[in-house]
């Protein structure tokens, strides 16, 4: 077994360069891929590859998109790179109205093999329109498979998983993990969409969250065992379809449940989560089921202003706390 | 509609203590039938119903009241019943207490707080508790009006519960403080009030009772029978010729269960145990301050009404001291009937040379669960206490438990 | 292009057959029978007979609201559009889908689009496709006047034109874009006039002469296949009926419905040049029509004997792996 330690955005590379090899109906569309592999670099080295396989695309996110869905519905199997996740809008009939509907609408004659790769999150003074968490508007549109990972051996199982799903798959990848470090295994592997991991056990409270602030919770839960708090804490990977059966094993252990995400809280998938606790773990839950968020303004420039929108250590050590009445 | 008051029964009489309501609020009873004993120092007197109706007592046992006052109604039918029940609540405060304590039933009542914390209590006596506390408490059975909650706003949450049952085994022990009075400065003064020589019945008393546990190995076991079989029989008896008691019913059970199980009506003799062909049951009386146990002789083969009689005949004697020597002997069992003082369970002691005697509590409804429905129900406290050196611990356990089966179908005296 | 007596002959007779199914297709609205919204391309047979005729069953066609004619152009069968029209499970769509969804993907038919413009992005990534897998396909995306005018049209053209994908931008002009007039809406005042902003060439023709039709497209489609890139190509032509059945049509009158119809019907321009060929005669046209006739009728008896989904299907073909 290797030590080996691969960024988010490398073990991103890897898998993509795997998979393209490995299928040749894969390709990439965007903006501006070719000239750096893409504004983070993250396809870097692939446009010389895998010539005529990485497509620039002008500034139409209606036809960018459009392409996902129209060469999906023809024999191939398009990843579409969104620039940033709040560019969505701008493509969102094709997202929201095509994507995710032709399969359903059409009485299953099509299938939409569509990986949608969106880079999202905030925390790099990018502000309102470059800092979005937008994930619970694509849980909500039935049709869509909704993946959100954290570390980079799981952005490389899950972009593998995405990519070989016959279905249309959101990807969520945050902007300030890319350099994020982390063990990648060197066998091939693939991790199963809709397959939630308990990043750290524990038997206090369980804790919720995915992408970048599982990192969040990890460094909360490092401050609370100082106070004899013990920290579970479960990375959903998955939104859409939720491991909910895992969620249930740890709140069953620890009777208390904290959810965080960098999306408002207002709104947000936590609430979504927090029902489904209510609903079917009523009997196992010593406190109310809470949930953290970044406050309800459009993320600000300033960063000391961001910093104080954007989820922190000490409001999950706070969160966590209350939960336990402590 | 009729108004039950304490009657003056002697010209000097201006209290009397409401000793015991022989029906509940709703029960029809008949003109001349038993519905109050009321005590006096004096004596104990069974009030009749003046007439016909459906019964509502209003104030609860044990309370002192004047002449005169209305202690319940007596409605002429169910809708004048109903009005009644509204415009008339049985008891106050008192009567409420007794209704959340019987509810308590057989469960820890630990968490008895001392001070006041914030009441886990909500608007309209609704409990704040977590719904993990709420399905832990149902699970092990426990009130969650006796818990004090830890969590938010006095919420009743898991470690509340944990520390409820990790404490059960402790409450025997445990004392509600009271608020310290004030305590004269200096040693503490202490001096004679009266002064009592040890002699005669007294001095009887207190050797037998030393040497029955010092020389014996004694345990007691308790259990508690459905009491409304045995309440039944004695209204059917009561139809013929007048009630019988409940003692005599409980001497006849006492002696058919002993022909069941004849090792326990046995004694110890130097090497030997001895067991008895006849079986007298004692019956523990009071008399003149001093504990006294008359005997009825052979009740296995006496009917129940014979054994009442007899029963009579010796608290009359014991009354009037007129009893002989001759009454007091050659006991095999003895039976105590602590009942009159709302007494449930207790540890009776043995009489020696006799190996096993059986305290009786008090008949009252209790909540009962039958088909998984919890009801009241009339339940009576069966307590034995017996020799460990001859009687085992199983043997004694089965023969409390034909006791208690006989209480509770009454037909199994019949063998 | 040459087109032979037979061919021309089963262009008449595919003309008739959209007509007929149009016009029953109304008539069941109108009973009731079809639930929803149904958007009927009556007057404009010739656009889709002729634009279609000139494909291959493996090329694509992405179509929209009013796509029934390009259905049958394309080769899709009248039975089973009935039956998804009914609401049937053994429609097209199993009655998921209804008039403005119904797709045939077995003749290339990469659906009708509820979307105004929706159809363009699909075709985008349709050709696309084609030249990534170096195939010789090509598709046609149909669509309105009033569609010139989303933005998805032009992100389409502009990609299409850049990336020389093999693909023809139908634009079937029949003058309104709902209740609004091109005249109003349309800067510019031409659509495939637009084609030059875009370096592509644009074609505006008689959408009612399906020869002329015919021939046009097929210059197009001949150039997309061979690599050399996008046109658009603007059927000029006329829709009898609302935009929608039930549409109150407020904004036109019936003296202009009248006159297109006595001055432009495409059936009857081409009836009286097949007479005037000497290819249809009056027993021929007879026969014919009963064909078409039974045809149809055959097409709606299937639709309604076909069974109705159960309740819990609605819950079906959301994912390939759910």
């Amino acid at each position: 077994m290797s030590n080996r330690e691969l960024s988010c955005s490398t073990a991103l590379r890897e898998a993509m360069r795997e998979e393209m090899e490995r299928d040749d109906t894969i390709f990439i569309i965007g903006e501006d891929l070719v000239a750096h592999g893409g504004i983070f670099g993250q396809f870097e080295g692939l446009p010389e590859r895998f010539p005529g396989r990485v497509i620039d695309s002008p500034i139409s996110e209606t036809c960018i998109v459009g392409s996902g869905v129209g060469a999906a519905l023809t024999g191939m199997r398009p990843v579409v790179d969104m620039h940033f996740a709040d560019f969505v809008t701008t493509g969102m009939d094709e997202i929201a109205n095509q994507m995710a509907k032709i399969r359903y609408m059409f009485g299953g004659q099509a299938k939409i093999p569509m990986v949608l790769w969106a880079p999202d999150g905030g925390g790099l003074s990018a502000a309102a329109q470059h800092s979005q968490s937008l994930e619970n508007w694509f849980v909500h549109i039935p049709g869509l498979k909704v993946v959100a990972p954290s570390e980079p051996s799981d952005v490389k199982g899950l972009i593998k998983a995405a990519i070989r799903d016959d279905d249309p798959v959101i990807f969520f990848q945050h902007k300030r993990l890319f350099a994020q470090t982390g063990h990648v295994p060197e066998d091939e592997y693939i991790i199963p969409i809709g397959s939630a991991a308990v990043k750290r056990p524990g038997k206090d409270i369980t804790i919720l969250t995915y992408s970048r602030m599982t990192y969040l919770c990890l460094e909360a839960a490092e401050q609370l065992a100082k106070e004899e708090i013990d920290v579970e804490i479960v990375d959903l990977r998955t939104l859409k379809p939720l491991d909910f059966a895992l969620i249930a094993e740890s709140v069953k252990k620890t009777y208390n449940v904290l959810i965080v995400h960098e999306a408002c809280l207002t709104g947000g998938f936590g609430g979504e989560i927090a029902a489904r606790i209510g609903e079917e773990l009523f009997d196992y839950l010593d406190a109310p089921v809470m949930r953290i968020g970044a406050k309800d303004v459009p993320i600000p420039f300033s960063p000391v202003m961001e910093d104080f929108v954007l989820p922190k250590v000490s409001d999950v050590v706070e969160g966590v706390k209350k939960v336990l009445n402590r | 509609m009729i108004e039950i008051t304490i009657p003056k029964l002697g010209l000097t009489m201006e209290s009397a203590k409401l000793g015991r309501w022989e029906f509940s609020s709703g029960d029809a009873v008949k003109e001349g039938e038993t519905i109050l004993v009321i005590e006096t120092d004096k004596v104990s007197f069974d009030m009749p119903a003046p007439s016909d109706g459906i019964i509502h007592p209003i104030v609860p046992e044990g309370t002192t009241c004047a002449v005169e006052e209305i202690v319940g109604y007596l409605a002429e039918n169910r809708e004048e019943y109903e009005r009644i029940i509204e415009e008339h609540p049985f008891g106050g405060a008192e009567g409420t207490e007794k209704v959340e304590a019987s509810q308590a039933g057989a469960v820890s009542q630990a968490g008895q707080p001392a001070a006041m914390p914030p009441s886990s209590a909500g608007p309209k006596g609704r409990i704040k508790a977590s719904p993990l506390a709420r399905s832990m408490a149902a699970t092990n059975n426990l009130d969650l009006s006796a818990i004090v909650g830890s969590g938010p706003g006095g919420r009743i949450v898991r470690v509340d519960i944990l520390r409820v049952l990790e404490e059960a085994p402790a409450i025997a022990g445990k004392k509600v403080e009271k608020p310290p009075q004030e305590i004269p400065k200096g040693i503490a003064i202490k001096e004679i009030s009266e002064s009592i020589p040890i002699q005669g019945v007294r001095r009887v008393i207190l050797d037998n009772m030393y040497q029955s546990l010092s020389q014996s190995a004694q345990l007691s076991l308790h259990t508690e029978a459905c009491a409304e079989p045995l309440i039944a029989l004695r209204e059917r008896f009561s139809r013929d010729e007048g009630k019988v008691s409940f003692n005599a019913i409980l001497v006849k059970i006492s002696a058919m269960a002993l022909r069941l199980h004849p090792r326990i009506n046995a004694s110890v003799e130097g090497d030997d145990i001895r067991v008895w062909r006849q079986v007298h049951i004692g019956v523990a009386m009071e008399a003149n301050d001093a504990l006294i146990v008359p005997v009825v002789r052979n009740p296995d083969i006496k009917t129940i009404r014979e054994i009442d009689h007899e029963i009579l005949e010796l608290i009359q004697k014991t009354r009037e001291n007129k009893l002989s020597p001759d009454d007091l002997a050659n006991g095999t069992f003895t039976i105590s009937n602590l009942g009159f003082a709302d007494i449930d369970f207790f540890t009776p002691i043995i009489r020696p040379p006799e190996s096993a005697i059986l305290g009786v509590g008090r008949i009252t409804k209790k909540p009962s669960v039958r088909n998984d429905h919890v009801i009241p129900e009339a339940r009576i406290g069966l307590s034995l206490t017996f020799d460990h050196r001859i009687i085992d611990g199983a043997p004694g356990a089965r023969f409390l438990k034909t006791i208690k089966e006989m209480v509770e179908e009454p037909l199994l005296m019949i063998n | 292009m040459k087109t032979s007596k037979k061919e021309k002959l089963s262009l008449f007779k595919k003309m008739l057959t959209v007509r007929a199914f149009e016009q029953k297709a109304g008539e069941l609205f109108q009973q009731n029978l079809i639930p929803g919204f149904i958007h009927l391309s009556i007057g404009e047979e010739a656009s889709s007979i002729g634009t279609c005729s000139v494909l291959r069953t493996d090329d694509y066609v992405a179509s929209t609201h009013r796509g029934h004619g390009h259905m049958i152009g394309k080769g899709a069968d009248p039975r089973m559009m009935f039956a998804e029209l009914f609401g049937k499970a053994t429609g097209y769509c199993k009655g998921k889908g209804g008039s403005m969804h119904i797709a045939d993907f077995s003749v290339g038919i990469l659906g009708a689009n509820g979307v105004v413009g929706g159809g363009f992005p699909i075709m985008v990534g349709a050709g696309l496709s084609i030249k990534l897998r170096k195939t010789d396909q090509v598709g046609v995306v149909f669509f309105g006047d009033g569609a010139a005018n989303r933005g998805t049209f032009h992100e389409a053209c502009n990609m299409a034109a850049i990336l020389k994908l093999p693909i023809i931008f139908l634009c079937e002009n029949n003058l309104y874009a709902s209740t609004t007039p091109s005249e109003y809406t349309l800067a510019g005042g031409s659509v495939a006039g637009r084609a030059g902003g875009y370096g592509i060439p644009g074609h505006v023709i008689d959408g009612n002469d399906i020869l002329e039709v015919r021939n046009v497209v097929e210059k197009a489609v001949a150039k997309a296949r061979k690599g050399k890139g996008p046109s658009i190509v603007e059927n000029m032509t006329y829709r009898y009926r609302g935009h929608f059945e039930g549409d109150p049509q407020k904004y036109r009158s019936t003296d202009e419905i009248d006159t297109h119809r006595k001055t432009s019907d495409p059936i009857e321009r081409f009836k009286k040049h097949l007479q005037k060929e000497g290819i249809l005669t009056t027993e021929l046209e007879e026969k014919i029509k009963k064909d078409v006739t039974k045809l149809i009728d055959e097409a709606v008896q299937f639709g309604q004997d076909a069974p109705l989904p159960r309740p819990e299907d609605a819950l079906e073909d959301l994912f390939v792996n759910p």
